[in-house]
């Protein structure tokens, strides 16, 4: 579960990108975060994987409350969140296989348990039979497809995806959301910040927009509402 | 902070990768180790050795009191008895004149000054008694208690050499520590730019290894590891060149003609203390700038 109680967030050069953001994601939700460029969905998500601390207000994850978590800590924190990005953010000369390894190696996970887990997430996204495969070989849905198995193989509570379909074509978009849904029906929270408005509204989620750093609308199976 | 085996090597490999794909930056880091250490070392023996002839000026700082001529034997027995009777002196002799000439020429050899001395037969030295204190520093305080004492005709102490060469030393001490301090901050920094340069090929891989939630310590071992390699590597080539040079000096010090005062220490104790004080600062100076590059870069 995500909570935040009137969030504040401010950047030393005086932009406040949020202003008194309240929030609750309960754990198995679906969620798309909407609104123009700018207007803070960057800095929402960004609280929400610790990477950055709110000026003012609490931001709970599973209950912890962030700002108050030592430094050293906050590492087993982002064990429980599992972040994919635009860009993907594989390691180019690592395999797929070894890049989704990687994450577990980086948790210091049983050798033993690493393999029969890896490829059962590469299965799961549809790309065992490509695991030898560099991120320089594979396409770009591929490559997306590999950082969600990444984000998803230490098994966190929640999903946080920042535009993950905004490089990809509307075929492999659709896939990675299909995949998205499907971890998504096993009980894994996922927050997705998106701009793509055909998605919104065809495969109907929560929707909470954001526009000048405030919660502007927050609702069941809603709509985009952008012309974009 | 427990570390599993399989986690160990991973990290030296790592380190290892590191220093492989910057070769050039690593090289140039090990030699700026290796100058830095040499300069060190070259301190370091100076000052052992300093410390060294000080230690043995020390021992053989003594008061050599003359006796009158004509003073009695069992005046002299009596007067030997009153010196060691003094809580000061830690030991002392009477050295009669026959014996004082066989000294001086076993020290100074046999040569044309000495012959000239006592070629008629006749011995020139007073008889004496030779008192060492307990505490180097006492030595006024006892030898002007001892002029005072009858049938003395004077007292000889070296007044001063010996106190000025211990001055000198504690000297040399600081200046050498102070100067290895700055050349030890010098070299950390040129370390932490090569590690800097690691950092920056591997800061995606840093991005991503944070994001699934590794530990700090995780990230920062590798790093360290490398550091500590630069620095070990950079001090290898240094002490060898160092206690090298030692071993020549010696030899051509021991050969030539030289005065018993200037002993300088032996190889076998100098080169254990300058090897593991330079391997130790060489770690030192590695593991610090492998910490001050990667601090920046782990910011929560």
């Amino acid at each position: 579960m995500i909570e935040m109680h009137d969030v504040w967030k401010v950047y030393p050069n005086g932009v406040e990108a949020l202003r008194g953001i309240d929030v609750r994601i309960d754990q198995g939700e679906f969620v798309y975060i909407v609104g123009p460029s700018g207007a803070g969905k960057s800095s929402f998500i960004k609280l929400m994987y610790r990477e950055e601390k709110p000026t003012h207000g609490v931001v709970l994850i599973n209950g912890v409350n962030v700002k108050r978590v030592r430094d050293w800590k906050i590492p087993h924190v982002r064990r429980k969140i599992g972040v994919v990005f635009q860009d993907y953010k594989l390691l180019p000369k690592m395999t797929a296989y070894e890049n989704v390894a990687f994450a577990m190696e980086a948790v210091e996970a049983p050798k033993r348990r690493i393999k029969p887990r890896v490829e059962e997430v590469l299965e799961l996204v549809g790309l065992l039979d490509r695991k030898n495969a560099y991120p320089s070989q594979l396409s770009g849905g591929e490559q997306q497809r590999v950082s969600i198995a990444r984000a998803i193989v230490n098994n966190p509570t929640f999903i946080i995806a920042d535009e993950p379909t905004g490089n990809l074509d509307p075929e492999n978009s659709w896939d990675i959301m299909y995949l998205l849904e499907e971890i998504n029906k096993r009980g894994t929270t996922v927050v997705m910040a998106t701009h793509n408005k055909e998605i919104v509204n065809t495969l109907r989620q929560r929707v909470i927009a954001i526009e000048q750093g405030v919660i502007v609308r927050d609702e069941l199976g809603g709509e985009y509402g952008y012309e974009d | 902070m427990v570390m599993k085996i399989e986690t160990l090597i991973r990290h030296i490999k790592e380190a290892y990768r590191g220093i492989q794909r910057n070769v050039a930056m690593s090289f140039a880091s090990i030699s700026a180790v290796a100058v830095t250490l040499f300069v060190f070392g070259i301190f370091l023996i100076v000052a052992f050795n300093m410390r060294f002839i000080s230690n043995e000026l020390e021992k053989q700082v003594a008061i050599t009191a003359s006796i009158e001529e004509g003073t009695s034997e069992a005046q002299v027995q009596q007067l030997l008895q009153n010196i060691q009777a003094d809580p000061m002196q830690k030991f002392a002799e009477y050295v009669p004149k026959e014996e004082g000439l066989k000294q001086m020429k076993e020290q100074w050899g046999d040569t044309d000054f000495i012959q000239d001395l006592s070629e008629d037969g006749s011995n020139p030295l007073p008889d004496v008694i030779r008192v060492q204190p307990k505490k180097s520093d006492d030595i006024e305080k006892l030898a002007q208690k001892i002029e005072k004492l009858p049938n003395i005709e004077s007292v000889d102490y070296g007044e001063g050499v010996t106190e000025r060469l211990l001055n000198f030393s504690g000297w040399v001490r600081n200046l050498v520590f102070l100067f290895g301090l700055i050349l030890a901050v010098v070299a950390s920094f040129l370390i932490s730019n090569t590690i800097k340069l690691t950092i920056h090929n591997r800061q995606r891989e840093i991005e991503v290894m944070r994001l699934v939630g590794a530990s700090n310590w995780f990230i920062r071992w590798p790093f360290f590891f490398e550091g500590a390699f630069i620095g070990i590597v950079g001090s290898i080539f240094p002490i060898l060149f160092c206690l090298l040079m030692y071993q020549a000096a010696l030899s051509v010090l021991n050969d030539g003609a030289t005065f018993g005062v200037f002993k300088l220490m032996p190889m076998l104790s100098l080169s254990l203390y300058v090897a593991g004080s330079t391997l130790l600062l060489g770690i030192i100076i590695g593991v610090l700038g492998s910490i001050i590059s990667v601090r920046r870069f782990l910011k929560i």
